[in-house]
């Protein structure tokens, strides 16, 4: 499968009977006939052989190359020797060709990062708490500000204003620090809720904060984490 | 006997240096859902809703699911959060949304209810 060369063109073919029948052993490598066992060819035996000379058949195996003093004697229906060597890549200009003739497509080329061999934080770069809380704190007074509750536009306000914080902290973000935000939004009803987290964190790196906002028709609770990525 | 100490600590480097495979660093949905809705059932299972124990139910839920979540041993940092709610006819939205690595890390939220509770537990997971 993966050595099978094209066939050969009936002209180069008709060309290689013609230099066979030609020159009967004047070259020195001897050359092997399809099916034949006899090696070697003396001025001798011209008158002899030539009757007996075939045009050459198109075989399935057979290998084109310039010189067939490596093939065998006993290799009987293999190769033949021709003029001309093709080259199994040749036609496909500038791609990159397998082995087995198949396109191989550009290698997605991988990033390698270096080691920084930092364990923690830089001094100045934790996650800030008191900061993020008055971030998440200012955004949610001047967002719901005199909004009413409705329960068709209530979530898609509520996943805006989990958008809306996580980019704007998103600048403030110290580097190598994820961040988790959720926003709880509800109808001020007469109902009892609590809300709680508990979270299991390295407590030298990480952080949480949250905010609270409540109005006559809904309230919000709005709770970030700060992560430190080893 | 040189030998068998420098094959343990052969060894032990060797555990060390074990590069684990792609179940033990990814988030997995399925196996967290579980053992959330365990924790969930364990605590507040057949009960209504009253002012007086939700703290303790709360603490109780956030405890036993972070340590069963612990248990599972894999190299993740959990937050877990739990919403309860008086079931009055009133609405209530959760939305999140996170800043981390989409191919480690991850989240699931389960909902649970009985006649007159809504629980509601989010867990996220973030890589180390």
């Amino acid at each position: 499968m993966a050595n099978q060369p094209l066939p050969l063109s009936q002209e180069t073919l008709a060309q290689f009977n013609r230099s066979m029948s030609t020159e009967p052993g004047t070259s020195g490598p001897p050359r092997r006939r399809l099916g034949s066992i006899s090696t070697r060819r003396s001025s001798k035996d011209q008158s002899k052989d030539q009757p007996h000379h075939r045009p050459l058949f198109l075989r399935s195996m057979t290998i084109p190359s310039s010189e067939s003093s490596f093939l065998s004697p006993t290799v009987s229906n293999s190769h033949i020797s021709m003029g001309k060597r093709f080259s199994f890549a040749g036609w496909h200009q500038g791609g990159r060709v397998s082995f087995s003739g198949l396109y191989l497509q550009q290698p997605i080329q991988e990033v390698y990062v270096e080691n920084t061999y930092r364990t923690g934080p830089e001094p100045g770069c934790h996650f800030s708490a008191s900061r993020t809380q008055q971030i998440l704190q200012a955004t949610l007074d001047s967002y719901l500000k005199g909004v009413c509750y409705s329960p068709d536009s209530c979530s898609q306000l509520c996943q805006m204003l989990a958008d809306l914080v996580l980019s704007k902290l998103k600048d403030v973000n110290p580097p190598r620090y994820k961040v988790v935000c959720q926003v709880v939004v509800g109808q001020s009803g007469k109902q009892g809720i609590r809300v709680a987290s508990r979270s299991l964190m390295n407590p030298n790196t990480d952080n949480y904060t949250s905010a609270v906002f409540q109005n006559h028709s809904l309230f919000a609770v709005a709770l970030v984490h700060g992560l430190y990525f080893e | 006997m040189k030998n068998s100490t420098l094959q343990n600590t052969l060894d032990k480097t060797e555990q060390w240096t074990r590069i684990p495979s792609a179940e033990e660093t990814t988030f997995v949905v399925d196996e967290i859902t579980t053992v959330i809705k365990e924790a969930v059932e364990s605590t507040i299972g057949n009960s209504s809703y009253q002012h007086s124990q939700i703290n303790q139910w709360m603490s109780s839920i956030v405890e036993s699911s972070l340590s069963q979540l612990t248990k599972l041993g894999k190299p993740f940092k959990y937050i877990v959060t739990c919403i309860i709610l008086q079931k009055n006819g009133a609405g209530l939205h959760t939305a999140s949304s996170c800043f981390w690595d989409n191919s480690t890390d991850g989240s699931c939220t389960i909902r649970w209810e009985n006649k007159t509770i809504y629980c509601i537990v989010s867990v996220f997971g973030l890589a180390i």
